[in-house]
């Protein structure tokens, strides 16, 4: 009955049927299943499968976005379900945001969705962040990682603040940060400090899972 | 190869005779009216209780919490009519002044503010800087084509006052119309008001022939920057023309269909005129409409495709119907591709040719703009005018009189053909065979073998940075400027109008 359920949870991922995967989220409560069982073997087969899918071209944008807010909705019912001590698996906590003075936000949210599509546990925290802001959010998040997003070269600097608040904070050692944006470069990121840059959001995947791996 | 010689600033637009409309005029009054039922019921958000005092005072229903104004259509119309048709942006001289609407055609941008340019020396890609563009404006001050400019790309070694600098470098390199597209907070709105003052001799001189406009972007869906709002603000009281541009990416800040993200742009765009109408009734506007679309395989950003092509080109008429100007062309002279592509050439020259055809008033052109315009590359604006070259020639379209119908010559040569030989065909010819140009180069005495294009360019950029000096401005005005932008460089807060306003 288990294997049924989830494999439902997985279908209306795919589909991307929200409705359908609150109803489940909660009928697997009432039975009394695992909710992180549910997550695991449920959701995040579905998410996965999504990810594929887009890879291969068949899925598109849209239909990756539907599904990895379809998972959320059901996630949000079975995590505050778990038991105590019990986490679901993720490859890293991400805080995710545009910098302060910066208001362009599609970048870094189509960076988020990628890294939410594989595995990621992403908090994505909108634009025009203070350097206090991002901080707050990885206390609050327990964050791994932080990635910053700026468009504009007059706000690129603010990248460079938010390394610095997090040095400050002694929260250094605790994440790995990665910078993005048009006028960023790689150099630009050696420069202040960041731990990674990608040019777009399949190479942000490459580089969380690097960082992800790489010691804390 | 393009006439290289030694000479004074000048600028051409183009007129077409070709004209296209997109869209019917039931279609234009159905826009229209969803727009005004846009802003009547669900409103702008203007992020500045500055702009949102000065609306409530005129009447429109402002939520101070939400930040939300909500605009009655009759109250819009009054404050659009006092938006002029027909004004002036003005260079250094008269004969370089902008007529915006004065029918002579199409007038050229050179766009900018790129993040990232292509080292004229070296080859490499790296982050622009003030010298880059220095550079540029006196390229662009070289080329007719070009009647306005903004700063080509970014001074990121000037940090948060760049914009400044880019004006610096653009009014001491050129006798051209400079636009700011990166001025966006108050305090350096007022620096840079400073400097049009400078450049114009008086604040009266300014307000006649504003040498300097602004333009901003609104920010999708229907919402405004705040610190842009606020500069708009007080470039609007001097006089300085403002621009309102809304990108509406289709299916992702906007509806994915044309008509609906039309609705999104032009609620946008017409809130903003309206503010600076209630500040300094008449002051000049325009609208811009740039569409994009996301490439829903990876997420990349595209400006040129069809559909928003389409979309930006129905803009002229939306904006025309308004009685506003519109500055047209899709993707800022900038295709998504990389250099040296195919595709960006044929991408840059269907945008181009549309919106000289729909009647733009202006529009982006001959930038030297790649990749969604974040990347510069000199040589390349020769390529974007050479498309504005043989479009110039198509909107001339056919002429037909008794002359070109040639029934003599036809007759003369009856059945045997050889109008090669003809005295006509000679004159034809030298009239018509594009002699200003980077692709028919006729090559050195050497040899008249076809050379490859990019090294022509090359050879042209090389011996307009070499030899082209603009018309010198006053020593004095130069100084001024210079302590202006040092002093801002000095002002802290500017650094907290950009971040820190929090
Ligand atoms: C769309 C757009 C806008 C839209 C944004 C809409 C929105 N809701 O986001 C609007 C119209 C609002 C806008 C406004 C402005 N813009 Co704008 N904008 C652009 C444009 C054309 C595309 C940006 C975009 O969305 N690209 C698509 C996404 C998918 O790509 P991306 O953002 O680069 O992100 C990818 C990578 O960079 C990377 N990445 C991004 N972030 C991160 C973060 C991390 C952690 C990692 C690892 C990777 C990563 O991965 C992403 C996915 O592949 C760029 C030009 C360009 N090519 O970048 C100009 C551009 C950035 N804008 C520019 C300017 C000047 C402005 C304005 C100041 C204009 C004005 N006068 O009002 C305002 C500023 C508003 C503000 N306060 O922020 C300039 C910046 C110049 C400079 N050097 O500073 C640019 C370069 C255009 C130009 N040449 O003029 N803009």
């Amino acid at each position: 009955m288990s294997e049924e359920m989830y494999k439902k949870l997985a279908q209306a991922v795919i589909d991307g049927e929200a409705d359908d995967a609150e109803a489940l989220a909660r009928q697997a409560l009432d039975q009394g299943l695992d909710p992180l069982a549910c997550i695991t073997n449920g959701l995040t087969k579905g998410i996965q499968q999504v990810g594929e899918l887009f890879a291969s071209g068949e899925y598109y944008l849209p239909e990756l976005i539907i599904s990895a807010d379809t998972m959320k909705v059901a996630m949000d019912i079975l995590e505050p379900a778990l038991a105590g001590g019990q986490e679901r698996e993720v490859v890293g906590r991400v805080v995710i945001g545009t910098v302060e003075g910066d208001l362009h936000e599609i970048g870094k949210t189509l960076v988020g969705t990628m890294l939410s599509a594989n595995g990621f546990q992403v908090t994505d925290i909108g634009v025009d962040k203070t350097a206090a802001e991002f901080i707050e959010a990885v206390k609050e998040n327990n964050a791994t990682i932080v990635g910053a997003s700026a468009l504009l070269t007059t706000t690129m600097l603010q990248q460079k603040k938010i390394i610095e608040a997090l040095d400050e904070a002694g929260l250094k050692n605790q994440v790995k940060v990665m910078v993005g944006g048009a006028p960023v470069t790689q150099s630009y990121a050696d420069q202040i400090g960041a731990d990674g840059y990608a040019e777009d959001a399949i190479s942000a995947v490459d580089i969380a899972y690097r960082l992800a791996d790489a010691p804390a | 190869m393009i006439k290289l010689e030694e000479r004074k600033a000048s600028i051409k637009p183009i007129k077409s005779k070709l004209k296209i409309s997109i869209l019917d005029d039931q279609e234009i009054s159905q826009i229209n009216q969803n727009t005004r039922t846009v802003l009547e019921e669900i409103g702008v958000v203007f992020p500045s209780d500055k702009a949102l005092k000065i609306f409530a005072e005129v009447g429109a229903n402002v939520d101070f919490e939400k930040q939300t104004v909500k605009i009655a259509a009759d109250l819009l119309d009054k404050y659009l009519a006092t938006s002029p048709r027909n004004y002036t942006m003005a260079g250094a001289r008269p004969d370089l002044d902008v007529h915006v609407g004065d029918g002579k055609g199409t007038y050229f941008y050179c766009s900018g503010e790129s993040p990232r340019v292509v080292d004229f020396s070296t080859g490499e890609r790296r982050l622009s800087v003030k010298e880059d563009i220095a550079n540029h404006a006196r390229i662009a001050d070289y080329l007719p084509i070009i009647s306005l400019m903004w700063p080509s790309a970014s001074a990121s070694d000037k940090g948060e006052t760049s914009p400044l600098h880019g004006l610096e470098a653009c009014f001491t390199n050129s006798e051209k119309h400079v636009e700011s597209e990166s001025v966006m907070d108050e305090v350096s709105a007022r620096y840079a008001v400073e400097m049009a003052i400078a450049v114009s001799g008086s604040e009266e001189k300014l307000r006649e022939r504003p040498v300097l406009s602004q333009l901003l972007c609104c920010i999708q869906p229907l919402a405004q920057d705040r610190g842009g709002i606020e500069a708009a603000m007080i470039f609007a009281e001097y006089g300085i023309p403002v621009g309102f541009m809304s990108m509406p990416t289709l299916g992702l800040t906007a509806p994915p269909y044309p008509a609906g993200a039309l609705t999104i742009a032009m609620a946008e765009t017409l809130s903003g005129i309206m503010l600076t109408q209630i500040i300094n009734p008449g002051v000049g506007n325009y609208i811009s409409v740039n569409p994009g679309i996301v490439d829903p395989r990876t997420g990349a950003y595209f400006m040129g495709s069809a559909v928003a092509q389409m979309t930006n080109v129905s803009g002229v008429q939306m904006a025309h119907s308004n009685g506003i100007p519109i500055l047209a062309c899709h993707s800022f002279g900038g295709s998504q591709y990389e250099l040296g592509n195919w595709q960006a050439g044929y991408e840059n020259l269907y945008s181009h040719l549309l919106g000289v055809m729909a009647g733009a008033d202006m529009s982006f052109g001959p930038s030297g703009m790649y990749e969604a315009v974040s990347l510069l590359d000199h040589p390349r604006i020769l390529f974007d005018r050479e498309m504005l070259r043989v479009i110039d020639e198509i909107t001339d379209g056919v002429d037909v009189n008794p002359k070109t119908l040639a029934f003599d010559m036809i007759k003369e040569m009856g059945h045997k053909g050889g109008y090669i030989s003809h005295r006509e065909t000679g004159k034809f010819y030298r009239t018509t065979w594009p002699k200003e140009s980077i692709l028919y180069d006729d090559g050195k005495p050497e040899g008249r073998k076809w050379r490859d294009p990019k090294d022509v360019a090359r050879e042209a950029i090389t011996w307009i940075l070499e030899n082209h000096k603009p018309e010198p401005m006053s020593e004095s005005v130069k100084q001024e400027l210079r302590q202006i932008v040092d002093r801002a460089d000095k002002d802290d807060s500017i650094k907290r109008e950009i971040s820190g306003h929090k």
